[in-house]
Formats: structure tokens, C-alpha cells, sequence
């Protein structure tokens, strides 16, 4: 039967959450619950996707007092995520707290083995969660999801051994829930390309240095510059850089002038050669490329 | 030709993948790197990695023969540039 128009309600009297995802909704309203039951809460926060995503619930969930983002900053941590992450902070009105970690100083880290994200973490959170509590914050969370359970992550044991809990994974949130709800909060990381520390374009087994990092920041600033956009990783092979791209950028880097571009960019950041992964960006490649597996 | 490195944990056979490529119309020169196949067309093969078809076929030969990952190389001296090599050259 069709309704007069005149009988419907005004459109800004329909809750848009009728509109959403019941299964999303409830993820959601899960959350709130999770976060309220356990505030204040402590947030590990490096402006991505998923920490982003936390922060601003928890922020909606608890409000201002009962919510403190950390931010760890060290030469691993990207400039650009840096201010996307404080960025975020400001326009969310979401408190941040920002200390320095020295992940580089820890000879087991900059050894660059398989399991290197484990010392990176412990350094983490053995400088974030004394934080934490001595500021009245007993709970301690990080962005975790329920996809990152599937993969090879060290890091996550050195989470567990200090306590720090994973709601979003706990909760079942796959990165697309978590990009579908950061979306509809109109977060601007919703579409953001997932942003893993600088240290994960290294080999294992090279060793992790200030210079390297830099190295790698700057091609993949440079390629930005060109106007890549989407999933972009600069992996390091010592004189060679190995370009990973988006699928759907490939193609166009494959054409001889821009190829030169990409490269005259990449060359100018010190590389002596530059290459481009004909299969384009897969995360965890170099996991791959060491048959490094969960 | 078999190319063992650290952390092998399969046998690569970059020989037999250097003329399974060329067979499919890309002349190139191969550089082997423990799990990555790095090729190093001549010009007139670029445009044919271009078409997804033939990427696709790449990828699929260089899983075949025990490669992880294959990387195109351009560099700016455009090596190989009018030199249509008859056989794949192999460097490691």
C-alpha cells in the first residue's frame, strides 16, 4: 500500500541508526557497554583505522574525563600518521597524552627478527600502562581487531603480558566494521589505508636503524607527492626499493613516463633501484617473502 | 638452476621460470633474491606487463618454479633498450 507523503515523518525525526547495519548497530552498542563498564579507559592510540575508531567511541561512550588517548612516538612512527593522529584528537575533542618510546635502543628490536614487533610493544606499553594507571586509568585498550587475530602478530603477546585489552577484537569488529562505523561517525581514517610502523618495510634479519626509517618515510612521502594513493609500501632490499601498490594503481605505474617518475622520486630518497611488485600491495609481504606465519 | 638462499624453504628453478616468461613474449634479464624474482625487461616488453593477462601469467609461472614475489625493474639507462635478447640472461 502506498503511504500519502504527507503521513511520513519528517526526515530528521528518523533516527539514522534505523538505516545502519543491525549487525554493526549492535557491535556498537556492545562496545559502548564494554567501554562503560570498564572506564576509565587508557586508549594506545596511533591514529589508524582502528585505534582512531576506539578513541572516538570511547570519547562518544564515556565522555571527555573518562578517556585518555597515548600516543608512543619514536623514528618508527611516521610523521604524516603523527598529525592525522593528533588531528583526529582535536577534531573529537578526544584528550591525548603523547610520550616518547625508544623501541631502536632495544639491540633484540633493531635486530630486526621475525618476532620484533613483540619487543617493539613491550617497550609500548611498559612506558604507556604505568602511565595509564598512575592517572586513575585501570583499564588499558588497543585497536586490535578481530581480523588481526588471523595473522602473524608478535606484538599482540606483549599486549596480553601487561594487561592491555582488545575490545574491538574481543567484540568480533573486522576492520570493515570498523571502517563501516568510523564512516558513519565520519571519522576521516574510514577510508584510510592501513599504516603498520615504518620498521615492517625491512627484511627481518636487516637491521632496524634511524636512517632506514627516515629512508622509507621520505620515498613514501615522495610517492604521495605523485599522487599514489590508496595501500602504498616502499620495502627496503638495501639498494633496491620494491614498490608495493594499490591493484588498481598498478597499471598506470607500469607506463614507461610515469614509471621514470616513481623511480626519479624514489632515487632522490637514495635508493639505487627501484622496482615495482607486479602482484601490488599485499599486507604482510615481507612475512610472506620469509614464510613467516601465524 | 636452483637458487637455495636464507630462510629457503622450497627450491627455486629461476632457469626454467626465465624461459617460461620469455615464452609468453616478455624478454627480460632475471635476478633472483632469495624469494623474489626481479625481472629487468627490454623496452619493448614493458607494454606487454602492462595487460593484467600477462601479469596474472607471470605471477602464476613464478609461483610455479617457488617464487613469493615477482618485481618489475625500469631503470633509467633503459637497460636492455634495443637489445632483443633471443634467451633470458640470468643474474644473481
Amino acid at each position: 500500500m502506498e503511504v500519502p507523503s504527507a503521513t511520513l515523518p519528517p526526515i530528521m525525526d528518523i533516527d539514522a541508526t534505523a538505516f545502519s547495519d543491525p549487525i554493526l548497530a549492535g557491535k556498537e552498542a556492545d562496545l559502548a557497554s564494554w567501554l562503560s563498564a570498564r572506564a576509565p579507559v587508557a586508549i594506545g592510540f596511533s591514529g589508524g583505522v582502528d585505534s582512531a575508531y576506539l578513541a572516538v567511541a570511547a570519547r562518544l561512550a564515556l565522555g571527555p574525563d573518562r578517556v585518555l588517548a597515548i600516543i608512543g612516538r619514536s623514528p618508527s612512527y611516521p610523521e604524516a600518521q603523527w598529525a592525522a593522529a593528533r588531528e583526529v584528537a582535536r577534531s573529537f575533542d578526544v584528550p591525548v597524552l603523547e610520550l616518547d618510546t625508544a623501541e631502536l635502543d632495544d639491540p633484540r628490536y633493531a635486530a630486526n627478527p621475525s618476532n620484533r614487533c613483540y619487543f617493539c610493544k613491550t617497550e609500548l606499553w611498559s612506558r604507556v600502562v604505568p602511565v595509564a594507571r598512575e592517572r586513575g586509568f585501570g583499564t588499558v585498550a588497543d585497536g586490535t581487531n578481530a581480523d588481526d587475530l588471523s595473522d602473524w602478530r608478535p606484538g599482540a603477546q606483549a599486549g596480553r603480558e601487561h594487561g592491555v585489552a582488545s575490545p574491538l577484537a574481543e567484540l568480533g569488529f573486522t576492520k570493515q566494521h570498523i571502517r563501516d562505523a568510523s564512516k558513519r561517525l565520519e571519522l576521516p581514517t574510514w577510508q584510510q589505508p592501513s599504516s603498520p610502523c615504518l620498521s615492517s618495510r625491512l627484511p627481518y634479519g636487516i637491521e632496524v636503524t634511524p636512517a632506514r626509517l627516515k629512508q622509507i618515510e621520505r620515498a613514501e612521502s615522495a610517492l604521495r607527492a605523485l599522487g599514489i594513493a590508496g595501500d602504498l609500501r616502499v620495502r627496503y632490499h638495501e639498494d633496491l626499493a620494491r614498490v608495493e601498490l594499490a591493484a588498481d594503481e598498478l597499471p598506470r605505474w607500469l607506463e614507461p613516463r610515469r614509471f621514470d617518475a616513481l623511480r626519479d622520486a624514489l632515487v632522490a630518497t637514495g635508493f639505487e633501484r627501484v622496482s615495482l611488485d607486479l602482484r601490488g600491495f599485499r599486507s604482510g609481504s615481507l612475512n610472506v617473502l620469509h614464510g613467516v606465519g601465524a | 638452476m636452483t637458487q637455495p638462499d636464507r630462510g629457503d624453504r622450497t627450491t627455486r628453478n629461476a632457469t626454467a621460470l626465465a624461459a617460461a616468461i620469455a615464452r609468453l613474449g616478455v624478454q627480460c634479464s632475471l635476478e633472483v633474491r632469495g624469494g623474489l624474482a626481479l625481472l629487468l625487461p627490454v623496452t619493448s616488453s614493458v607494454e606487454a606487463l602492462q595487460a593484467p593477462d600477462t601479469r596474472r601469467a607471470v605471477l602464476a609461472l613464478a609461483r610455479e618454479h617457488g617464487f613469493t614475489h615477482v618485481a618489475i625493474e625500469l631503470p633509467s639507462d633503459r637497460r636492455g633498450a634495443g637489445r632483443e635478447t633471443d634467451a633470458p640472461l640470468l643474474r644473481d
